[in-house]
C-alpha cells in the first residue's frame, strides 16, 4: 500500500473514533448544529481525498452523505430519525471500507446503493421523529453520558488491541445486515449496548461466514507527549542507574553484580537511543509540500523552475521538521522569487528557461544538512553594501575591510529585510534574518554561499535531535554552567605562551595568537561577582563570524545533555539557552552564547565589526594566512593553509580499502581517495584532514596536528612535483608545505574518464619532458602523448621547448612554450619558464576548462 | 460550583489553590540558583527527571527572598511547565460550593495582584490565589 493510502486509512479511521461519540449525541439530539456540521466536516475530508486517491465507491458514498447534510446545515431540510440512521449506516460503511483498503477484503457493493437510497427523503419518514428522540435523550441521558465516558476510556485504552478488537467484523454477509439494525426508528437504539455497535469499534459484531484475515498494522500513531513521558522515564531510569553506579562503587560490590550491573546499563542505553529514534521522522514529510508550493509560485511569478528532491530519507526530530519547516518554505519561495530569473531573462544570459532548484538533505556527524541550491542571479555583495551603506547600517570605512563573505552576511541585517530593500537589491532580504532567528533558536546555522549571475546556495545545518546536545560544563561563582559546543572555537588557559591578556579603553581584552578579542566576564554578567581567579577563556562564536572570549573560573567535562526548555520566567532573563540535569542530578542552565554576549554589552553587529577590524586584517596587512601544521605520517611535520581544510577527523584505518587502484576512505557512505605521503598506515585509527574542491573530496591521511598559526607563505618551492610543494621556516623550524594542487590532482585526475579528457602533445622527446613535465600534464587531467599517431584526434593542447620550430599543421591546438631560463630574455614573448610551476598549471587548467567547456 | 481546593499558608495568610493546577507537594532542598533571574524566582529544583522552577512566594509578594534551606513547595502545572510554589504550610484539599467573590477588603499591593477573589470555607475567608500571575511575579508591573 502506498504511503498516501495507509495515511488516509489511518488518518480516517482516527476521526471515526474521535467522531463516535459525536455521531451517538448527534443521533440523540439531530438539531444539534455543532455536531452535524463536526460529521459533515469528516464525510467532507473523506470525499475530498477519495477524488484525489481515486477511491470511487467510498467517494459516491460520502458525496451522498455530504449532500443531505449540507441541505440540513442550509435548513433545506430537517435532520430526522430516518436521516440521521442513513448517515450513520454511509459513515459505518465507510469505516468497514476503509479497513478493506487495508486487509484487501472485498466487500459487496451492490448495497453501497440501498444506503444511498436511505438518505433521500422518505415519505414514512414519522412525522414525531425528532421529538421522540428529544424525549428520548433527556430519559436516557444520564445512562449515555455514563456509556460514552466508558466508550471514551474503551477507545484509549484500546489502541494497542485495537487490531484484535476489529478482527472479527468487515464479513460480507454482517455488512449487509447491519444497514436494517440502523434505519430502525431512533426511540429504539438508545439502549448502552447499541451505542457501543455505533461506536465504530463494534467489538460485538458476530464473526460470521468467511472473515477475512486482517493485515497485522505495522504502525500505529502515538500523541507526542506519551513519547515524552516515555523519554522522561528513561531519563529517570538513567538517572538511578548512576545513583546505583555511584553506590556500588563506594560499597565494593562483588564482580556477580557489577556484571548484572553492566547489563542492565546497556539496556537502558540501547532503549533510551531507540525511545530517542520514534521521536524521528523522514524529511520527506517536509519535503513533500515543496513541488507544489514550487509549481504554485512559480506559475504565479510566470517563471519555470525545475525542483529536484534528494536525501528525502534522512531522518530528523518530529519536532525539529516542524522548526523547520517555516525557514525552508521561506527560502524556498525566496529563491524562486528573487533568484531565478524569468524565462527571457535566463535565455539573454544563455542559461536553460527554466531554473533549477535542488533541495536536499544529508546528514554529517551529528548534524543535518539541508540545502537550497538554485541557477538563479544569486546575490551580489556589493549592491548588499550600497543598500546596508545607504540605510546607515554599515559606514564607508568598514565596509572597505569587509570581506565577500562578510558582505553576504549583510543578508541576515534585520534593516535590509524590508519589502522596499528587497526590491532595490537582488532581493533575498525578506526575513532572512528571521529565518536565521529560527534556525539558532533550534541550535542551528544558516550559511551562504552566493555566486553572482549563477546562482545561490543556502545551507541549514541543524542538529539531530532537539533534546540531546553536546555540551562543555564550566563552572563561575561556585555554580556549574552548560555551553553548546557547537558554540566553542577552543579554550585557552590564562597564562599560557599564546595567550596576552590587556585593556583597552577599560574594556577587557585578550590577544590569542596575535588576534584580538573581547572578553566577558561569565561572573560579571551573571551578577556573581569574581569570586575566583578566572582560569580560563572559552573563545565562543556567535553566528556571522563574530568571536568572544568568555572568562570562566573552571572548565569540567564535556557531556551530552538533555536539555528541555526552561519556564518562561527563566528563559526572560535572555542569557539561558534551557534547563538540563546531568547525572548528578543538580539542574543546570544552559547559556545561551548570543544572549550572554548581548548582556555584557558587546552586541553582535559591534562585534562583527572588531572582528573585520582587527582578525583578519592584522593578518591580511602581511600577506598571512592561518596554516596546520601537522606530522605526518613520516613524522615530518608539514602545513597546509587551513582554508584547503574543510575538516580534520579520525577513522578506523578499516574503512580504507584498496580499490580502482588507489586507497579510498569511506566517509558516512561515499567514497573518498584518500592521498598520503607514502608512509604506510600501521595504526588501527588514523586522522585525515579532509579537503573539497566544489564537488570532489580527497582525505589526506595525517599522523597528528600540532597547531594552527598565521603564515606569510613564501616557500621555497620543491623541484618535483608531489605532495610537497615547497619549504619554509614557520617559528625556526622548517616546514613543507602540502601542494594542494598535486593532491587534488593525484586524488581525482583518476576520476576523469580517459575518453574524455583532453589531448596533449609533448613534442620533443627528452628525459626532462617525459619524466617531470609528463606527469604534471597527466595530473591536471590530460592524456599525455609523444607524437601525433598516438592519438587518433588532434591534440587540444600542444607544449614544447622555446626555439624549436614546428611543424603547422600541428596548430589544431593550442601552443604552449616552455623555456630554459628564467627571464624572458631571449624566449618568445608568450613562453613560460619552464619551472613556472603556477603558470603551468594555469596554462594547463585554462586550456582544461577551454575544452571541457 | 463544587470545586477542589488545596489550602495553603503563605506568608501567614491562608489561602486556596485551585486543585486541578496542583500535581503534588514536596519537599525541596538544594536548589540551583538561577543568577539574574527576578527576585521571586528562587532556583531550579530536580523532581526525578523533571526540572522544577521554584517560586519564592514570599518574595513575589514583595517580602525578603528566602533562605535557602529545607522547604515545603506545592507543585503546579502551568503552560506545560512544572513550579513549584513555596509554601509555610500546607492544611488539605476541601471542596469549597460557589465562585469567589470581591474581598471587600484593601489587600496589599502583593496580594491583590495574586488574588482571584475570596472564598468562604466554614465561615472563614480564604484568598484564591492566582497561580498563572503568581509565577510570573512582580515583575510585569513595572513592564
Amino acid at each position: 500500500m502506498d504511503d498516501l493510502l495507509g495515511d488516509f486509512v489511518a488518518e480516517t479511521r482516527e476521526t471515526l473514533e474521535a467522531l463516535s461519540g459525536e455521531i451517538v449525541a448527534w443521533e440523540l439530539a439531530p438539531d444539534d448544529r455543532s455536531r452535524l456540521d463536526a460529521i459533515f466536516r469528516f464525510v467532507h475530508t473523506v470525499k475530498g481525498s477519495c477524488g484525489f486517491l481515486d477511491l470511487p465507491r467510498l467517494e459516491k458514498l460520502s458525496h451522498a452523505a455530504e449532500d443531505v447534510l449540507a441541505d440540513c446545515r442550509g435548513d433545506r431540510r430537517r435532520p430526522d430519525a430516518a436521516l440521521v440512521s442513513a448517515v450513520l449506516g454511509v459513515i459505518d460503511r465507510i469505516a468497514e471500507l476503509t479497513d478493506a483498503i487495508e486487509t484487501g477484503a472485498i466487500i459487496p457493493a451492490a448495497d453501497d446503493a440501498i444506503l444511498i437510497a436511505a438518505l433521500q427523503p422518505q415519505e414514512t419518514a414519522p412525522a414525531d421523529g425528532p421529538a421522540e428522540a428529544a424525549a428520548a435523550a433527556s430519559a436516557e441521558d444520564d445512562i449515555l453520558a455514563g456509556a460514552l465516558a466508558a466508550i471514551a476510556e474503551i477507545g484509549a485504552i484500546a489502541i494497542p488491541d485495537q487490531d484484535e478488537a476489529d478482527e472479527p467484523d468487515d464479513a460480507g454477509s454482517e455488512a449487509a445486515s447491519e444497514p436494517d439494525i440502523e434505519i430502525e426508528p431512533v426511540a429504539a437504539v438508545p439502549a448502552p449496548a447499541q451505542v457501543t455497535v455505533s461506536a465504530a469499534s463494534k467489538p460485538a459484531s458476530p464473526a460470521a461466514a468467511a472473515p477475512a484475515p486482517r493485515a497485522v498494522a505495522r504502525t500505529i500513531r502515538l500523541p507526542v507527549d506519551l513519547l515524552d513521558r516515555m523519554m522522561a522515564g528513561v531519563s529517570d531510569m538513567v538517572l538511578a542507574r548512576n545513583e546505583l553506579a555511584r553506590r556500588l562503587r563506594e560499597s565494593g560490590a562483588e564482580s556477580g553484580t557489577e556484571v548484572a550491573f553492566e547489563r542492565l546499563s546497556h539496556c537502558i542505553a540501547e532503549m533510551r537511543d531507540s525511545i530517542t529514534r520514534t521521536r524521528m521522522a523522514r524529511v520527506e514529510n517536509l519535503f513533500t509540500a515543496l513541488p507544489r508550493m514550487v509549481r504554485d509560485i512559480s506559475a504565479e511569478l510566470g517563471k519555470q523552475v525545475q525542483l529536484e528532491i534528494d536525501g528525502g530519507d534522512v531522518e530528523l526530530d518530529r519536532e525539529m521538521i516542524e522548526m523547520i519547516r517555516d525557514p525552508l518554505t521561506h527560502i524556498v519561495r525566496n529563491a524562486i522569487d528573487h533568484g531565478i530569473e524569468t524565462p527571457e531573462a535566463r535565455i539573454a544570459v544563455n542559461k536553460p528557461a527554466s531554473g533549477r532548484l535542488h533541495v536536499s538533505a544529508r546528514q554529517v556527524g551529528n548534524q543535518i544538512l539541508i540545502e537550497v541550491i538554485d541557477d538563479g542571479k544569486g546575490i551580489d555583495a556589493d549592491r548588499l553594501v550600497a543598500k546596508a551603506i545607504s540605510v546607515g547600517i554599515l559606514s564607508q570605512e568598514r565596509a572597505a575591510t569587509l570581506s565577500w563573505d562578510r558582505k553576504l552576511e549583510l543578508i541576515f541585517e534585520p534593516g535590509l529585510s524590508t519589502a522596499q530593500a528587497v526590491t532595490a537589491i537582488s532581493g533575498r532580504g525578506v526575513g532572512m534574518d528571521v529565518v536565521r532567528a529560527n534556525v539558532e533558536r533550534i541550535g542551528g546555522l544558516v550559511d551562504i554561499e552566493s555566486r553572482p549571475g549563477q546562482g545561490l546556495r543556502l545551507t541549514l545545518r541543524v542538529p539531530l535531535t532537539l533534546t540531546i546536545i553536546p555540551a562543555l560544563t564550566i563552572s563561575c561563582g561556585g555554580q556549574h554552567f552548560a555551553i553548546p559546543r557547537s558554540a566553542i572555537d577552543e579554550i585557552v588557559r590564562i597564562g599560557g605562551d599564546a595567550v596576552r591578556m590587556g585593556e583597552l579603553g577599560g574594556a577587557r581584552i585578550v590577544f590569542i595568537r596575535g588576534t584580538r578579542l573581547p572578553v566577558v566576564s561569565l561572573g560579571g554578567v551573571l551578577g556573581l561577582g569574581e569570586q575566583g581567579e578566572p582560569t580560563n577563556l572559552v573563545v565562543l562564536k556567535l553566528s556571522g563570524g563574530a568571536r568572544y572570549a568568555l572568562a570562566v573560573e573552571a572548565v569540567h567535562d564535556h557531556e551530552e545533555l538533555v536539555v528541555k526548555p526552561a519556564a518562561p520566567v527563566v528563559m526572560a532573563c535572555g542569557i539561558y539557552g534551557g534547563t538540563t540535569l546531568p547525572d548528578n542530578s543538580r539542574p543546570m542552565l544552559l547559556l545561551d552564547v548570543a544572549g550572554v554576549a548581548e548582556k555584557a554589552g558587546v552586541g553582535r553587529e559591534e562585534k562583527a565589526e572588531a572582528m573585520a577590524e582587527d582578525g583578519p586584517e592584522d593578518l591580511q596587512e602581511a600577506g598571512a594566512v592561518p596554516v596546520l601544521l601537522f606530522r605526518d605520517l613520516d613524522g615530518i611535520e608539514r602545513g597546509i593553509p587551513l582554508a584547503l581544510v574543510e575538516r580534520i577527523e579520525d577513522c578506523f584505518s578499516g574503512s580504507i580499502s584498496n580499490s580502482a587502484g588507489r586507497p579510498r576512505l569511506n566517509i558516512d557512505g561515499r567514497l573518498v581517495p584518500l592521498v598520503s605521503c607514502g608512509a604506510p598506515i600501521i595504526e588501527s585509527k588514523v586522522r585525515v584532514l579532509r579537503m573539497r574542491d566544489g564537488p570532489e573530496e580527497l582525505a589526506y591521511a595525517i599522523d597528528s596536528v600540532i597547531d594552527i598559526v598565521p603564515v606569510t607563505i613564501e616557500l621555497q618551492r620543491s623541484l618535483i612535483p608531489g605532495p610537497v610543494a615547497g619549504v619554509m621556516l614557520v617559528e625556526e623550524r622548517p616546514i613543507e608545505f602540502l601542494d594542494a594542487f598535486w593532491l587534488f590532482a593525484q586524488g581525482l585526475g583518476s576520476n576523469t574518464r580517459p575518453d574524455k579528457r583532453p589531448v596533449c602533445l609533448l613534442s620533443d622527446e627528452d628525459p626532462w619532458t617525459r619524466q617531470v613535465l609528463a606527469p604534471l600534464v597527466e595530473g591536471a587531467g590530460y592524456a599525455v602523448i609523444f607524437s601525433e599517431e598516438e592519438s587518433a584526434a588532434p591534440a587540444d593542447l600542444v607544449i614544447m621547448a622555446d626555439g624549436t620550430d614546428h611543424p603547422a599543421e600541428l596548430g589544431a591546438g593550442a601552443v604552449l612554450k616552455l623555456r630554459q631560463s628564467m627571464e624572458e630574455r631571449g624566449g618568445s614573448a608568450d613562453s613560460l619558464w619552464r619551472y613556472d610551476r603556477l603558470g603551468l598549471a594555469n596554462e594547463l587548467a585554462r586550456h582544461w576548462n577551454k575544452r571541457s567547456a | 460550583m463544587n470545586d477542589l481546593y488545596l489550602i495553603v499558608e503563605i506568608a501567614g495568610q491562608r489561602a486556596a489553590l485551585p486543585a486541578a493546577f496542583v500535581e503534588s507537594v514536596v519537599e525541596i532542598e538544594e536548589i540551583a540558583p538561577v543568577p539574574c533571574a527576578p527576585g521571586h524566582v528562587f532556583g531550579l529544583f530536580a523532581l526525578r527527571s523533571r526540572v522544577l522552577t521554584v517560586i519564592d512566594t514570599i518574595a513575589a509578594l514583595g517580602g525578603d527572598r528566602s533562605e535557602p534551606g529545607e522547604k515545603q513547595a506545592v507543585i503546579v502545572h502551568v503552560d506545560g511547565h512544572l513550579y513549584g510554589l513555596l509554601v509555610d504550610d500546607v492544611d488539605d484539599v476541601i471542596a469549597i460550593e460557589g465562585s469567589p467573590s470581591q474581598p471587600r477588603a484593601l489587600l496589599s499591593a502583593g496580594w491583590a495582584r495574586y488574588s482571584r477573589g475570596v472564598l468562604e470555607h466554614e465561615g472563614q475567608p480564604l484568598l484564591l490565589i492566582d497561580v498563572a500571575a503568581m509565577i510570573a511575579g512582580p515583575t510585569d508591573l513595572a513592564a
